[in-house]
C-alpha cells in the first residue's frame, strides 16, 4: 500500500477503491418463504436487490473540501454511511485517515429526556471523543448554538431549529480530521445557515477535510473546491466544483435554490 | 505495512481542542466481523455514558425516582409471601425472607436488564443508523444501568440474613456471583437485542417470557420441593444454578446440588459465547436492517 500518499506529496484523507454496496430490497423474508428457499420448493425466489454503489473510485486529499451531488437514490448517503462507519460495503474498500465526525441527520442520537449538555456528552462519547475534550468544548458548543440558557433543559422541549443548531454546534466544535455533512443545512433558517457555511469554510481553511452533501448546488459551490457527481451508484464525473456543477446542472436543469 | 484496524482511530488521543490529530488509518471493507474482544476497553467511556443515560431516563419525570428501586422488589417479595409462604407453605430450610430476597436479587436484575437490553438497539436506532457508536455498548449499558436494582436487593438480602443470624462468611464470594450473573444476562440480552433488529417478535414475546420466567426458576420456591419432571425441567434453566449458588454464598447451612451448579455454569458459558458470536456477526448489518 502506498502509505497514504498518492498524487505526489499530498496526504490522502479518504480513498475508495471499487467500492460497492448492494441492498436487499423489500421486507425480510417471512418464515414460509424461508422454508420454501431452504427446501428448494418451486416458487422460491431470491429477493430483488439494489446496487446503491457500483465500483466507485475516488481519492480525497487531506484538507480538501469535497462535495457530492446526485439525485435522490444516487448513493450519496450510502457512501457517507460507509465513510462514517455505520455500515459496511459489500465490495471494494475505503481507506480513511483520522477521526471522522459525521453529521448524517439532524438530532440523530439525541435522547429527548436528556438535557442539551447531557446529549452533547452522549454524542461526543459515541464518536469516541474523550470526556475531558467534551467538557472543554461544552461552552463553545452552547455559545455556537446560542443555547447557553437551554443546556439544562431536556431536548424534547427544544424546537426543531434549536435541535439542529445543537447538532451543528457539536459537529463544528469537536476535533476531527474528516467532517461529513449529509444534507443537514436544509432545516435551519437562512441566518444560521450562513454561519454554518462560514464555519465549514473555516474548518476547510484550518486544513480539515470536509465532505459535504447538499441538493443546493449553490451551497456546494460555496463550500467545495472538488465535486463528485454520482448517478445511480456510479461516478458520473469527478473534478473541480465549477466544471462538475455546470455539467450536473446542464443535465438536470435544476434551478438554483 | 501492517494492516490498519477498523475504528482504531478512537485510540488516537486528541492532543487539544481543535488540534489536528495524528491520523490513524482504517480500512473499511466487507468483513464478517469487525468487532474484536480487545476493542472493548476502548468502548468503556461510551458504555458508561449510555448506562448513566439509561438509568437517569428510567426515573425522569417521576416523583419517587430511584425509590422505585426499592418498591418493585418489595412488592414482589410481598406477593411471594402470599403465594409461596402462606398458600403453598414452602419450607426452604432457611428463613423464607432471606431465601426469597436472594432469589429476587438475581431475578430483579435479570428482568430489569432484559426489559431495556432486548430493545436497546431498537430504542437507539438513530444512534445505530447515523453514528459510529459501538453497538456493543447498547445492551451492555442497559445491563449496567440495572446494577442499582441488583445492589439494593442484594444488600437487603444481606441485612435480613445478618438479622436472622444466617449470614454466611461465603458472602465474601459475591463478586463471583455478580460476574456469573452479568455474563448470563449479557449473553441473553445480546442474543435478544441482535435478533430483535430483524425480528420484532422478540420484543412482543419479552414481557410474556419474563412473566413466565419467574416461575420457571427457583426464585420464590425451593427446587427440591418440586420433584419429578417439573424439577428436571426447572434445572435446565440456566438461572436455576445461579440462584442456588447465590443462596449458598449468602446463607449458612444452605445446601445445593453441585450438578445443578455445574450445569448452569456450562450453559452460561455457552450462552455468553453465543451472544458474543451472534451479536458481532449481525452487528455489521444492523444499520441496514433496523
Amino acid at each position: 500500500m502506498s502509505a497514504g500518499r498518492e498524487n505526489g506529496a499530498r496526504p490522502v484523507a479518504v480513498s475508495a477503491r471499487s467500492l460497492s454496496k448492494r441492498y436487499r430490497l423489500g421486507e425480510h423474508r417471512s418464515l414460509q418463504q424461508t422454508v420454501n428457499v431452504v427446501l428448494r420448493r418451486p416458487g422460491a425466489t431470491t429477493p430483488p436487490s439494489l446496487d446503491a454503489l457500483v465500483d466507485v473510485n475516488f481519492t480525497v486529499n487531506r484538507g480538501e473540501a469535497f462535495g457530492l451531488v446526485g439525485t435522490n437514490g444516487s448513493g450519496k448517503s450510502t457512501l457517507l454511511q460507509i465513510l462514517a462507519g455505520t455500515t459496511l460495503p459489500t465490495g471494494g474498500e475505503m481507506e480513511v485517515h483520522g477521526r471522522v465526525l459525521p453529521l448524517l441527520a439532524v438530532g440523530a442520537g439525541f435522547h429527548g429526556e436528556l438535557t442539551g449538555a447531557e446529549n452533547v456528552t452522549l454524542f461526543g462519547s459515541s464518536l469516541g471523543i474523550p470526556r475531558e475534550v467534551i467538557a472543554q468544548r461544552m461552552d463553545a458548543v452552547s455559545s455556537f448554538a446560542e443555547l447557553e440558557r437551554h443546556m439544562d433543559t431536556p431536548v424534547k422541549r427544544f424546537s426543531s431549529g434549536m435541535l439542529s443548531r445543537l447538532s451543528f454546534a457539536i459537529a463544528m466544535q469537536f476535533p476531527a480530521d474528516v467532517y461529513v455533512f449529509d444534507e443537514v443545512l436544509a432545516v435551519v433558517d437562512g441566518e444560521f445557515q450562513g454561519r454554518c457555511i462560514d464555519e465549514i469554510k473555516r474548518l476547510h481553511r484550518e486544513g480539515r477535510t470536509v465532505v459535504f452533501v447538499s441538493h443546493s448546488l449553490d451551497q456546494v459551490s460555496q463550500v467545495c473546491d472538488r465535486v463528485i457527481w454520482l448517478e445511480r451508484g456510479r461516478v458520473e464525473r469527478d473534478g473541480s466544483s465549477d466544471q462538475v456543477l455546470d455539467a450536473y446542472e446542464w443535465r438536470h436543469h435544476s434551478p438554483e435554490t | 505495512m501492517n494492516r490498519p484496524e477498523l475504528r482504531d482511530y478512537t485510540s488516537a488521543e486528541a492532543s487539544g481542542p481543535l488540534e489536528l490529530e495524528l491520523p490513524v488509518v482504517r480500512v473499511i471493507r466487507p468483513v464478517k466481523r469487525r468487532v474484536r474482544l480487545r476493542h472493548l476497553p476502548r468502548d468503556g467511556p461510551v458504555i458508561r455514558v449510555l448506562a448513566a443515560r439509561d438509568f437517569k431516563v428510567k426515573y425522569k419525570q417521576s416523583v419517587l425516582g430511584p425509590l422505585w428501586l426499592v418498591f418493585q422488589p418489595l412488592a414482589l417479595l410481598a406477593a411471594f409471601f402470599v403465594a409461596f409462604r402462606n398458600l403453598a407453605d414452602v419450607q426452604p430450610g432457611i428463613p423464607y425472607s432471606v431465601f426469597a430476597l436472594v432469589g429476587l436479587s438475581v431475578w430483579a436484575f435479570f428482568q430489569a436488564s432484559m426489559i431495556i437490553g432486548a430493545s436497546s438497539l431498537i430504542s437507539n436506532s438513530m444512534l445505530v443508523r447515523f453514528t459510529p457508536c459501538p453497538r456493543f455498548a447498547f445492551p451492555t449499558a442497559a445491563i449496567l444501568a440495572s446494577l442499582p436494582t441488583w445492589a439494593v436487593t442484594t444488600l437487603a438480602a444481606g441485612v435480613v440474613a445478618a438479622a436472622t443470624g444466617t449470614l454466611s462468611p461465603r458472602a465474601l464470594l459475591w463478586p463471583l456471583g455478580l460476574v456469573w450473573l452479568f455474563m448470563l444476562t449479557w449473553g441473553v440480552a445480546a442474543l435478544a437485542a441482535s435478533f430483535s433488529v430483524r425480528y420484532r417478535d422478540i420484543l412482543a414475546a419479552m414481557p410474556f417470557l419474563l412473566q413466565v420466567g419467574v416461575f420457571l426458576a427457583p426464585i420464590g420456591y425451593p427446587l427440591n420441593q418440586l420433584g419429578g419432571a417439573a424439577q428436571r425441567l426447572v434445572e435446565l434453566n440456566p438461572l436455576t444454578g445461579l440462584v442456588e449458588a447465590c443462596r449458598w454464598m449468602m446463607v449458612s447451612g444452605y445446601h445445593v446440588s453441585p450438578r445443578v451448579i455445574c450445569f448452569s455454569l456450562a450453559t452460561t458459558a455457552i450462552i455468553a459465547l453465543a451472544g458474543w458470536r451472534v451479536f458481532t456477526r449481525l452487528e455489521t448489518t444492523m444499520a441496514d436492517n433496523i
